[in-house]
Order: C-alpha cells, then sequence, then structure tokens
C-alpha cells in the first residue's frame, strides 16, 4: 500500500510539474506570439546596430555605477596591466585608471578608434623614416595614493621595461620587439631597453629597428601606461602581482589606494581583491586634473563591478535596476525581449565588435589541404542559419571577409568572394568546387575519399555551439563530408595546440588588439607565430616543415600557402597605402589561401538599467565607456 | 480417528516468487512501462523520424523566430523544435535509445565486474579481501563527477581516444566513465552476500564432495545471487541513465549529433522560461522511466525475499 501511495505521489507529481511548465509555457507563448510579429519587422532593417549610445537629458555628476559580470576577475592575468590581454579589463584601464601615451576619446564607431594623446600631447608623427618617435607628455598628471606625485618619462620608461622582461608576465610585448634593445632585455641579457630614451622628466623617444607604421597605436595598450619604480619594483617577477596595487594615473583608483603605504612589501588595496574575489571598487582618484584630460568626462563617483555567474540574474538585476550595466552575453530569449518590447528596446545597444568569428580549416590536414574543399566549404555554409543560430541580426552581421571592413576604414564593406543568395549557402557552387578536388576523384561534386568520412571537429559546449554544430554537421554533409564533433567546454586549449591535428575549429572568434589589421593578420596568419600551445594561427597558414617539427605537428606539409611577405611589406607602411595594402592581403587570404569561413561579425550587445541617462560605446575596448556613463 | 488427508501442493521458488510479484500492480505497470521504452528504444527513433519526414539531425529555421529561440508545439512538431531547430519529438524518441543504452550497458559492465570483484573478495576473504575491497572503497570515495569530467574530456579530444584506442570518444567513454563507478557498488553487496553464502552448509557438501573453488562459485554460490543481482541491476540503471545525463548536462556526455534526453535537457537549461517543452517532454520521460526501474526493483526485491514487509 506504502508503494501505491509513493506511485501515486510521484505520479502526481510528473503530472504537476507538467502542467506548471505548460502554464508558465502559455504565459510565456502568449508573449512570444506578438512579439515574433514585431521581431520580423524590426530585424527586417538593416539599422540593427545601434548608433553605439544612448542619452536621456544631460549627465549629471555623481553615484554609483554598479555592472553584474558574468566571468571571474582573474583575467589573463590577473589584473596586473603589464600582462592582462582581456579586453574588458581594458576596458577599466582605458577609460577609469591608466593613461597610456596615446588614448582614445572613447567613442562609438571609427571615431573610437582614433589615435588621440592621452598623458603625452599628441600622437606624433615618426621622424627619422619612420624610425624615431618622440612624445611629449602633459604637465599636471599626478599619480593617484598611495603615490602622490606628478607622471614623468622615467615611468613610461619603467613600465616598457617591465613588459619587455618576461619575468614580469607581459602577454603582448610581441607588439614592441621593433624597438632597439627590446631583445636584449627579453633575452636577459640587459635590464633596460636600449632604444628607450628619456632626455627630461616629459619627454620619452623611441628607437625602432624597422619602420612599424602602427606604432602609436601600440603605445595605446595598458601595458604601456605608467608604472611608478617605487611600487613596481616591490613586484618585479612577480607576474599578477601587482594587479591589487594598480597605481592610478587615470581617474578613479583602486577603493582603499590610500589606505596603503608604497613600500615593500605593500598591503593590497581593498578594492579589487584578486582573481577568485568578487569585486572591482574604483572610487574618484584625488590626485587627478580634470583639465590634464580632454577625452573622459568622469560622472560617476564610484564603480562597482560584482561578479555574478548567472546571465540570467545580471539581466533581471539589470532590468530591474540593481545593477547599472553588464559584462555578460545576452541570450537570443534576453536579446527577443528587449528587441519586441517599445519600453525597453533604447536600452538594448548593440555595437559593432571589432572582431570575426570563423571556422577555422587545417590547411595540413585532409582534407581541408586541399585549396578545392576549403572553397567548397565557404561556398556551402548557411550564414545566415549561423547568425540565427546566435540569435539573429542583432548580435552580429554576416562576414564575408577576414578583417571587419570598419578597421579599413569600411574598405572591402561590399567585398563578398562567396556570395549566395540570402548568405544560406549555395550547393551548385559548393559541388562545382569540390568537383575540383583530389578527394573527389569520380568528379560527383561530392567528397567521396575516405578522408571525408569522420573529419575531427572542435567545438565548444556554450549553448550557441550546440546551436551551430548541427548546422555545420548538415552543410558539410551535402558536400560529402561528414564530421565527427568533440564538444569541449573549453576548446580553445586544444585547437591551440598543432600537435593535435585538428582538423576543424567551430570555436574561434578574434577580436582586434588595437585598431589596425595588423593585429588580425600577425596573429592569426604569420607562419613565426606558430608555436606548440597557445598557438593563434590554428589554419597553420605558413607552417613549414621546420616550424611543424618544431610544435609536434603532422599532417601534408608540402606547399603550404603562406602570407608572410605580404604582412611583412604592409606592416612597414603608412596611412592609406597601409590600408589599401591589408585590403591586399584579406583578398589573397579568402582566395588564395583560404583558411577560414567568416561567418559572423559580431556585434557587443549591451542592456543598462532604467536609471542610467547617459551611455556611449567606447570602440577601442569593446565595451561601455565608463568614462562617459551617468546615473540619475 | 484418523485425520482426513489434506493434499499440500509444492510451490516451487520460481512460483512462490510469481505469486508474489503479481501482486504488485506496481511493479508490474514499471515492467510494462519499460517493456515499451525498450521497444521506443529499438524502433521510436526510426519511426517518429519516418512518420514526421523529419530527420533527427536536421534543423529547420521554420522552427526558430528571428531570434533564433525556438518555437513550440505544432501539428508538424509535436513536441515543438529544441534550441537549434531540430525536430524535438524526433529527437526525444532517438534519446530513449541513447539513455537506455548507456543505462543498460553501463550497468550490464558494472554488474559483470563487480560480481566477479565480490566473489573473488567474498569467498576468498584475506588479503584479497582486503586489497578488492579497500580498492572499492577508493572508488566509492573518490568525487565522481570530478574524475568523469577529467576522463571525458581527456578521451573526448581526439579520435584516437584514450587508453590505445580501447576507449573512444562518444559512447564508449560514457560507458566506460560510468562502469567505472559503478561496479564497486555491486561489488561490495556480491561480497557481503558471498561471505553469507560460503558458510551455508549446502556450500559445506560441496567442498566435502570434493568440488573446487570454482565450481562452487559457479554452481553453489552464484545462482544465489542471481535474485539480488537483477534487483539492483534495476535500480542500478536508473542511477546510470541520471549520471549519464548529468555527464551530457556538463556538456561531457554523447556527441552532438546523438540526441540524449541529458543533453536536450541542457539546452532546456537555458531557455526553459522560453522554450517549456524542451524541459517538459525530455524531462518527463526521464523521470519516468527512473520511476519505472525503481518501481520494478522494488516489486523484485519483495517477491525475492520473502521476510520483507508490503
Amino acid at each position: 500500500m506504502k508503494k501505491f501511495l509513493r506511485f501515486a505521489l510521484l505520479a502526481s507529481a510528473v503530472v504537476a510539474l507538467a502542467a506548471l511548465a505548460a502554464g508558465c509555457g502559455s504565459k510565456k507563448k502568449s508573449s512570444s506570439g506578438s512579439t515574433t510579429t514585431n521581431s520580423s519587422s524590426s530585424s527586417g532593417g538593416g539599422g540593427v546596430v545601434g548608433s553605439g549610445s544612448f542619452s536621456s537629458g544631460s549627465p549629471a555628476k555623481g553615484g554609483t555605477y554598479t555592472v553584474g559580470w558574468e566571468a571571474s576577475f582573474g583575467f589573463t592575468d590577473n589584473f596586473d596591466p603589464t600582462g592582462e590581454y582581456l579586453g574588458n579589463a581594458w576596458g577599466l584601464y582605458s577609460n577609469l585608471m591608466l593613461r597610456p601615451l596615446v588614448g582614445y576619446k572613447h567613442q562609438p564607431g571609427a571615431a573610437g578608434n582614433e589615435t588621440v594623446g592621452d598623458l603625452a600631447t599628441e600622437a606624433p608623427k615618426p621622424t627619422d623614416n619612420g624610425l624615431t618617435y618622440t612624445y611629449k607628455l602633459r604637465s599636471g598628471v599626478k599619480f593617484g595614493p598611495p603615490v602622490n606625485r606628478a607622471v614623468t618619462s622615467k615611468d613610461v620608461a619603467y613600465a616598457m621595461n617591465r613588459l619587455a622582461n618576461p619575468k614580469d608576465g607581459g602577454q603582448y610585448s610581441f607588439y614592441y620587439t621593433v624597438i632597439k634593445g627590446w631583445d636584449a632585455v627579453a633575452n636577459g641579457k640587459a635590464t633596460t631597453v636600449s632604444g628607450i630614451s628619456t632626455p627630461d622628466n616629459s619627454t620619452i623617444v623611441f628607437h625602432l629597428t624597422k619602420p612599424a607604421g602602427d606604432f602609436n597605436l601600440r603605445m595605446s595598450m595598458p601595458a604601456t601606461a605608467p608604472i611608478p619604480s617605487e611600487v613596481g619594483k616591490c613586484f618585479e617577477g612577480k607576474p599578477g602581482d601587482y594587479g591589487r596595487d594598480v597605481v592610478s594615473s587615470g581617474p578613479y583608483m583602486l577603493q582603499g589606494a590610500d589606505k596603503v603605504k608604497a613600500t615593500c612589501p605593500m598591503k593590497a588595496m581593498s578594492g579589487y581583491d584578486g582573481a577568485n574575489g568578487n569585486h572591482i571598487i574604483l572610487v574618484r582618484n584625488p590626485a587627478y586634473d580634470q583639465s590634464t584630460d580632454p577625452y573622459r568626462k568622469n560622472y560617476i563617483n564610484t564603480f562597482k563591478f560584482v561578479v555574478n555567474s548567472n546571465a540570467d540574474d545580471i539581466f533581471a538585476k539589470v532590468q530591474s535596476g540593481a545593477y547599472q550595466d553588464e559584462v555578460s552575453s545576452p541570450a537570443p530569449k534576453t536579446i527577443r525581449q528587449y528587441a519586441t518590447n517599445s519600453s525597453l528596446k533604447p536600452r538594448m545597444i548593440p555595437n559593432v565588435g571589432d572582431r570575426t568569428n570563423y571556422l577555422s580549416m587545417n590547411l595540413t590536414q585532409a582534407p581541408f589541404d586541399d585549396i578545392h574543399v576549403r572553397k567548397a566549404m565557404n561556398w556551402i555554409v548557411d550564414k545566415n542559419a549561423l547568425q540565427k543560430a546566435w540569435g539573429g541580426p542583432i548580435p552580429g552581421s554576416i562576414a564575408t571577409h577576414i578583417v571587419p571592413p570598419v578597421l579599413f576604414n569600411n574598405g572591402l564593406a561590399e567585398y563578398d568572394p562567396y556570395a549566395t543568395p540570402n548568405e544560406a549557402g549555395d550547393l551548385a557552387k559548393a559541388q562545382a568546387e569540390m568537383k575540383q578536388s583530389k578527394y573527389d576523384p569520380g568528379k560527383t561534386g561530392k567528397c567521396t575519399a575516405s578522408a571525408c568520412k569522420g573529419v575531427l571537429t572542435i567545438a565548444d559546449t556554450r549553448g550557441v555551439d550546440t546551436r551551430m554544430v548541427p548546422i555545420l554537421e548538415a552543410d558539410a554533409a551535402k558536400i560529402g563530408i561528414k564530421l565527427t564533433v568533440r564538444a569541449i567546454n573549453g576548446a580553445y586549449p586544444t585547437i591551440q595546440t598543432p600537435a593535435k591535428n585538428i582538423p576543424l575549429a567551430e570555436r574561434p572568434s578574434w577580436g582586434k588588439d588595437y585598431a589596425d589589421p595588423y593585429t588580425f593578420f600577425a596573429e592569426l596568419f604569420a607562419s613565426g607565430t606558430i608555436i606548440k600551445s597557445g598557438n593563434t594561427n590554428y589554419a597553420l597558414v605558413g607552417i613549414t616543415p621546420e616550424i611543424a617539427k618544431k610544435v609536434g605537428a603532422t599532417g601534408n606539409l608540402n606547399n603550404v600557402p603562406t602570407v608572410d611577405p605580404q604582412i611583412n611589406a604592409c606592416s612597414v607602411k603608412l596611412s592609406e597605402e597601409r590600408t589599401s595594402c591589408w585590403e591586399n592581403v584579406d583578398r589573397k587570404l579568402m582566395t588564395s589561401v583560404v583558411p577560414w569561413v567568416p561567418y559572423l561579425w559580431p556585434n557587443n550587445v549591451f542592456i543598462i538599467a532604467p536609471n542610467v541617462t547617459h551611455w556611449n560605446y567606447d570602440q577601442f575596448t569593446d565595451g561601455p565607456a565608463y568614462s562617459s556613463v551617468s546615473v540619475k | 480417528m484418523a485425520l482426513p488427508s489434506v493434499a499440500v501442493s509444492r510451490k516451487t521458488p520460481k512460483r512462490l516468487f510469481w505469486e508474489r510479484f503479481r501482486q504488485d500492480k506496481a511493479a508490474l505497470v514499471g515492467g510494462v512501462v519499460i517493456a515499451t521504452l525498450i521497444f521506443i528504444a529499438i524502433f521510436g527513433g526510426p519511426i517518429a523520424s519516418d512518420i514526421t519526414g523529419h530527420p533527427q539531425n536536421t534543423t529547420y529555421s521554420s522552427m526558430t523566430d528571428a531570434y533564433g529561440v525556438p518555437l513550440g508545439p505544432n501539428s508538424q512538431f509535436w513536441f515543438g523544435a529544441d534550441a537549434a531547430g531540430r525536430d524535438l519529438f524526433v529527437r526525444t524518441m532517438y534519446g530513449a535509445r541513447t539513455s537506455l543504452f548507456v543505462g543498460i550497458v553501463a550497468s550490464g559492465f558494472a554488474v559483470l565486474i563487480g560480481t566477479i570483484v565480490g566473489l573473488t573478495a567474498g569467498f576468498f576473504g584475506g588479503w584479497v579481501d582486503s586489497g578488492l575491497s579497500r580498492f572499492a572503497d577508493v572508488l566509492l570515495a573518490v568525487p565522481q563527477i570530478l574524475i568523469a569530467v577529467g576522463i571525458v574530456a581527456a578521451c573526448s579530444t581526439s579520435k584516437d581516444g584514450c587508453l590505445g584506442g580501447l576507449v573512444q570518444p562518444g559512447l564508449t567513454v560514457v560507458i566506460a566513465v560510468i562502469t567505472l563507478f559503478s561496479w564497486s557498488y555491486i561489488a561490495r553487496i556480491v561480497r557481503g552476500y558471498t561471505l553469507s553464502l560460503r558458510e551455508k552448509e549446502f556450500v559445506e557438501s560441496a567442498r566435502a564432495a570434493g568440488a573446487s573453488n570454482l565450481r562452487i562459485l559457479r554452481s553453489e554460490i552464484l545462482p544465489n545471487l542471481i535474485g539480488p543481482l537483477i534487483v539492483y541491476t534495476t535500480l542500478l540503471i536508473p542511477t546510470n541513465i541520471l549520471f549519464e545525463a548529468a555527464l551530457s548536462y556538463l556538456g561531457l556526455g554523447v556527441p552532438p549529433d546523438e540526441a540524449s534526453w541529458g543533453s536536450i535537457l541542457t539546452d532546456a537549461s537555458q531557455l526553459y522560461d522560453v522554450a517549456w517543452w524542451l524541459m517538459l517532454f525530455p524531462g518527463a520521460f526521464l523521470i519516468i522511466t527512473t520511476l519505472a526501474f525503481n518501481l520494478l526493483g522494488d516489486g523484485l526485491r519483495d517477491a525475492f525475499d520473502v521476510r520483507s514487509e508490503r
């Protein structure tokens, strides 16, 4: 009898659950029924990407700005600017805490990628045939507590020496190897970079070994911002540790900076409690002089960045006003909610992300060692369906080549070498290409070779990956390629290891480091960047048998195409000539190398709270321009 | 005065078992449900695909809205669509195959290994017992999900798998991991029964008759373990189905192109508030399956054990 009671109870529970779920659903269904109609019309136009800004009335000073943060605060180097390589951390540095020689206007769009003087009075033109850059520092720029003194050129030189020394954890020091004497420090043969001189406290000169047309851009990155040596010396040889005591040269500082002393060993400032902590709190820097800074508005009194691993909760709190902003990824359902509700819609702001999402094909692995197969993949992939998997046109526009057009000053905006109706793929063209492949000896339009059966494909396990994978499997199958998909939670370490010989990677996405195509081409296609682990040239463009041996890659290494000469040639050019040169590299990659199927230029979609009165996007950091936000 | 003779019919153990078992209606319902589920697992996917005309991995862009959110049940998609726009009815039917296959096969391996280990430990005793029992204890003590995450991740990143290709990525990794963490339960139970059985008179008499250890194990002890083994197997299967679901929920289960209830529920976790059907249908099947196995297991245990209380 007891058992029957239990049976009945459990059965009732099932029925109740079903009824509950159906009930919840029916409520949602009625709203989604109406929103679907609205969404069609709203997404029908081309202007799905907003202006990158929001304004309701005059911004006022004061208030607290709380940001829900989905990831941890470990970033890539525990918030130590010398090693930190994550855009979200750069958003805090660039807007609020650090002043490199060169900066930005913290605006959306192309204007936000233009360099301006920040700590320096201007972004200088090079002299000596492009080999010398001389920066003059603004007067009146001071370090905040506990240092409280004027920033000098020697503080910039100290930061650069720190960046050059591998023991201090610099993660993008490769950008500065063009400075004379850099390698000597990197190799431990010197302690200071000989190509950096400081003739006086307000002048710093960089001598290069070869011209670098984007050197000013390189000097805008946070690791180049001044670091006071009296604090920095406490953390030498301890990568990441300086993150808890970052000394501000900008308008805000870590909370508690005025409670510690600049003597070794330093106590940690309370505003950042480490990689596993749950907050970063920034307060106004009393040493900051607004008159030295034409580009930051600094309306807010206190910034609180709070870890919250529940994205749904973040968006609920933003909607209720408990948070003002978020660093998360709105799911399609959230995007739909905002896009189809006229009162919410203005508070969802999509922004061009200077980023490309792509499928990477390994040039050494069958069947992708045949360019015709790679081209066939470009013809067959239904980019429209992939865009929908990401949530439709609001989260991103369909990518038609490597580098987002905004980095070419909107050059190549119309370039689409694999254009298909509605970007949904073209079976006839894909099959025509496949017929030319060695893997289709019978000229059937399908890959009939055994190499096309069980092609290992590494995907991630995010929601969007589970939506994309079936689409890719179905598309590849149309030309005879049967994918064997391995979904890995955190796929990057696997695809960044050349020795694993992964033929196809679904996960890759790449964003600019600064507004120059060099940060795409050099990182993703130069043979010199192929390394044993942490490799970003997933396609192994330009790999040679020597490099393959070094990194443990095996496969078809015969005549793998390279773009090294083109990258080297473009990197020394300036202005329009430089842009045009990079455009040609993009064309060559898309037609003669074909390492990718680029499918999305993602937008960064931000959702802000009802009490935010001013917000705009920062194109350099691809995040909120915290220096411009205000609340009521 | 002589007493009238009364005919007493002798009941075989099988008949006693069946008489007890058939009185347990809940267990019978469980058995019928399991039989139905097995039918669905074998034929359900292809039949569903055939009826609807929707292959399990085909995506239908018409079944997601402009924002990529899946649409609910309609006349053509009876259970609605999943997050990728695939037919959820077809995937749920195919999911039955995966979930039951993993649950039954992994449980089968676990019972096989657990029986061998438990018999050996219980019968021989001494250092053999100590060694095998402590090893089983260690497996029971380790954080299973954590280790499982490591093993599945390590074995699923290449085509070759682990242990020189013995453990292949996909279902075999999942089955291997579940087996690894399941057999020790069975081993402990079998060891306990064996310790008791080896002291029984019929074992003593077999030994006195000169039977070898292997013969005693095979002919005297093992047959007496069949009842408990059947019971515990039916209880282990739903546990392992849930284990597979948990692995899939963590993104570590079956490959993306093979539907399982766990992997469908993973999608549901992100969308349940706008796509209730993703949670409801595979969730209901999962609950019904575990419930059915549990009821059947309870019924079998009661029927085998004459001392149990109803």
